[in-house]
C-alpha cells in the first residue's frame, strides 16, 4: 500500500464523479434524488463563502446574497417571461453587484468588524424585502417561484439533477482555476500578510473587491438554483440559520480547500438526515454544534486534512519502533 | 399625546433599551479587553440568564430583582467553563477561529435550550406590574424605573471593582499590556477566566431585566441583542467602557425613535444601517484609535 497523496486524490475524483454521474440509477428514490439536488446546491453555497474565507474575509451574512439572487431570479423570470436557467445567471449578477458594494464598505474592516457588517446587512436586506419591497415579493408570505425544469416534462427531475450536477461540477472548476491563477495567490498573500502582499505589487483592495463579486454570486447562483427547484420564495431564506449552514459544512471539511465544501456538506448532509430518523429536532443543532467546535479544537484542517494526519501518525509509529509513541 | 410627550416616551423607552443594550456591551469589551477574544455567542449567556430566572420565578415566586444575583452566579459558573473547554484552546489561533467556535456555541446554547424549555415565546409578569409612576406628563412603569436604577448600580459596583480591588486591578493590567502582567507575576489565564465569567454575568443581568420588564422571550432571542451590542462597542471604542455607556443610550434611543417613526420592523435593521454608515466614515469606530 504506498499511495501517494495525488493518486488519492485522482481516485478519490474519479470515484465522487462516477458515483454522482450514476446515482440517479442506483436507486429510484425521489427521496434520494431530491436530496442529492440539495447536496449539490449545498456545495455551491458551500464553495462560494469558502472562496471569501479564502481571500482571508468571513462572511456571517452568505444568506444575503443567496437569497438576492433567488429574488432576483424570480423576479426576472416572472417579468420577463425568460426560463429560469437564464435568470438564474442574470440574478446572481445582482447579487454579484450588490456583493461588491457590501465589498467596498469592507475592505478596510478587521476580520470581526467584516462579519458584524455582513450579518448586519442580511437583517436590512431581510427588513426591505417585507417592508419596501414587499408589493414585489410578497412580503413575509413570499411568492411562488417557475421551476426549473417544468412538471410536465416526463423525467424533469433527471433533466434538474443533471443541470444542477453541470453547474456545480462547472463552478468547482472555476473554484479550481481561480485559486491555481494568480487572483488566488493574491487572495492567499492577502490573507497571510497583507503588508507583505502591499509591499510585493498586490493591491488588496481590489482582490478583496474581486473575492466579494465572486463569492456573492456562486452564492446568488446556489440560491436561484434551490429556489427554481423548490419552487417557493420566502424571506426566512435570508435567516441566520442559512448563513451558518455553509460555515459549518467549510470548517468540518476543510477550509479554504477545494474539497473542503465537498465532503464537509456531504458528510455533514448525511449526519444530519441520519439524525432525522431518530426523531431529534432541537437536538440534531446541538450536535451540529459540537461537531463544528470539536472540529475546530482538534481538527482545524478539516475532514480532508484526515489522510495526512494518518499517514503522520503511523510515520511516527513506525519511527518509534512499531510501539506506540505519545506526543 | 403631544410632540414633548411623544419625545419623552421615546426617551424613556430607548433609555429602558439602552439599559440592556449596556451591560451586554460592558460584558463584551470586558472580555474583549483582556483576553482579545470575540465571541458572538455572547447573546447566548442574555439568553440562559433570562431563562434562569424565569424558571426559578415561576417555581418560586422569589422577587425576581433577588434572583438577579442568582442568575449572575450561575453565568459566572457557565462562562467559566466555557472559556475553559472552548476558547482557551484556541486563543491565539486567528479571530475569524473565535467567530466560528461562537457559532458553535450559538447551535448548542439556542438549541439546548429550546430541548429544555421548549422554543415558544414566553413571558412573566413582574410583582410590580401595572405601578406606574409620573415622571412629568408621563406615566412611567416602577419596572423601568428599577431597572434603570439596577443598571447603574451593576456599573458602578464595576467600577470599583475594577479600581479598588486587586483582582480588578489585575485584569486592567493584563489587558493594557497582557506580557507586562505575566511579567509581574499575574496568573492571567487565571484573570481569562474570571473576565470570562464576569463577562457573562453582566449579560444573565441584561437577561434577567429583560426578562422582568415583561418581554417575550424564547431561546434565540441572544443573536441580535448580542451582534448590536457588537456595534455599540464599536461605535464607542474597543475596551472603552464609558463608549458603551454612551453608545448604548444611543443605539436605544435610535432604535426606539426609528420603530416610531417608521414602523416597528425597521427597529433592527436601523442599528446595522447606523454601524454600516459609521464604519464607512470611520473603519475603526467613532472614538476607538487604537483598533485591535
Amino acid at each position: 500500500m504506498n499511495f501517494q497523496r495525488k493518486d488519492l486524490t485522482t481516485y478519490g475524483l474519479v470515484a465522487a464523479l462516477v458515483l454522482a454521474a450514476a446515482l440517479p440509477f442506483l436507486s429510484d428514490s425521489m427521496f434520494l434524488l431530491n436530496l442529492a439536488v440539495l447536496m449539490l446546491i449545498s456545495i455551491i453555497f458551500a464553495s462560494a463563502w469558502n472562496l471569501l474565507a479564502y481571500s482571508g474575509q468571513g462572511s456571517l451574512g452568505h444568506a444575503a446574497f443567496f437569497s438576492i439572487g433567488a429574488y432576483a431570479s424570480t423576479m426576472i423570470a416572472l417579468q420577463s417571461g425568460f426560463s429560469p436557467f437564464i435568470t438564474i445567471f442574470i440574478g446572481a449578477a445582482v447579487a454579484a453587484v450588490i456583493g461588491i458594494l457590501i465589498g467596498l464598505t469592507c475592505v478596510r474592516l478587521k476580520e470581526w468588524f467584516l462579519a458584524m457588517v455582513t450579518f448586519g446587512f442580511a437583517i436590512i436586506v431581510q427588513t426591505l424585502t417585507v417592508s419596501v419591497f414587499a408589493p414585489f415579493t410578497g412580503g413575509w408570505d413570499g411568492i411562488a417561484s417557475p421551476r426549473l425544469v417544468s412538471p410536465s416534462i416526463p423525467g424533469y427531475q433527471l433533466i434538474e439533477y443533471y443541470a444542477i450536477l453541470f453547474i456545480t461540477i462547472a463552478t468547482l472548476a472555476a473554484i479550481w482555476y481561480i485559486m491555481k491563477s494568480r487572483i488566488g495567490l493574491a487572495f492567499l498573500a492577502i490573507r497571510e500578510n497583507e503588508l507583505e502582499a502591499r509591499a510585493a505589487g498586490v493591491d488588496p483592495v481590489r482582490y478583496r473587491l474581486i473575492a466579494f463579486g465572486i463569492s456573492a454570486y456562486l452564492a446568488g447562483v446556489a440560491g436561484a438554483l434551490q429556489i427554481h427547484h423548490i419552487g417557493y420564495l420566502t424571506p426566512e431564506l435570508y435567516g441566520v440559520d442559512n448563513s451558518f449552514w455553509p460555515i459549518t459544512f467549510v470548517i468540518l471539511g476543510g477550509l479554504g480547500t477545494l474539497a473542503g465544501p465537498v465532503v464537509g456538506t456531504v458528510v455533514l448532509t448525511f449526519i444530519w438526515e441520519g439524525l432525522k430518523m431518530t426523531g431529534l429536532t432541537f437536538g440534531r443543532y446541538v450536535i451540529v454544534g459540537f461537531i463544528l467546535i470539536l472540529t475546530i479544537i482538534f481538527l482545524p484542517k478539516g475532514l480532508v486534512n484526515l489522510p495526512e494526519k494518518f499517514r503522520t501518525w503511523r510515520e511516527g509509529r513506525r519511527g518509534a519502533g512499531g510501539g506506540l509513541k505519545k506526543e | 399625546m403631544d410632540n414633548l410627550g411623544i419625545f419623552l416616551q421615546i426617551m424613556f423607552w430607548g433609555l429602558y433599551a439602552g439599559c440592556i443594550y449596556i451591560l451586554l456591551a460592558t460584558g463584551l469589551n470586558l472580555i474583549f479587553g483582556v483576553m482579545k477574544i470575540v465571541n458572538f455567542a455572547h447573546g447566548e449567556f442574555l439568553m440562559i440568564g433570562a431563562y434562569i430566572t424565569a424558571t426559578v420565578f415561576l417555581l418560586t415566586g422569589i422577587n425576581p430583582y433577588v434572583i438577579l444575583l442568582l442568575s449572575m452566579l450561575a453565568l459566572v459558573g457557565i462562562g467559566a467553563i466555557i472559556e475553559r473547554l472552548c476558547f482557551r484552546p484556541i486563543l491565539g489561533t486567528g479571530k475569524l477561529n473565535e467567530i466560528f467556535l461562537s457559532i458553535g456555541l450559538i447551535y448548542i446554547f439556542q438549541n439546548g435550550a429550546a430541548m429544555i424549555w421548549g422554543d415558544a415565546w414566553q413571558s412573566v409578569k413582574s410583582p410590580y406590574d401595572g405601578i406606574t409612576i409620573p415622571v412629568g406628563s408621563l406615566n412611567v412603569p416602577l419596572d423601568y424605573i428599577i431597572i434603570i436604577a439596577f443598571t447603574a448600580a451593576i456599573l458602578i459596583a464595576l467600577y470599583i471593582f475594577l479600581n479598588r480591588t486587586r483582582i480588578g486591578m489585575e485584569m486592567r493590567a493584563t489587558s493594557q499590556n497582557r506580557k507586562g502582567a505575566m511579567l509581574v507575576g499575574i496568573d492571567v489565564e487565571r484573570i481569562d477566566v474570571i473576565s470570562f465569567g464576569l463577562g457573562c454575568a453582566l449579560a444573565a443581568a441584561a437577561g434577567t431585566l429583560w426578562v422582568v420588564s415583561g418581554q417575550v422571550f424564547n431561546p434565540y432571542m441572544g443573536s441580535i441583542p448580542a451582534v448590536k451590542a457588537f456595534a455599540i462597542i464599536i461605535l464607542g471604542g474597543l475596551g472603552s467602557i464609558p463608549g458603551a455607556i454612551i453608545g448604548g443610550l444611543l443605539m436605544g434611543l435610535a432604535e426606539n425613535g426609528a420603530a416610531y417613526f417608521l414602523g416597528g420592523i425597521w427597529k433592527d435593521a436601523v442599528s446595522f444601517i447606523i454601524l454600516i454608515v459609521v464604519l464607512i466614515v470611520r473603519p475603526t469606530g467613532l472614538f476607538g484609535d487604537k483598533g485591535e
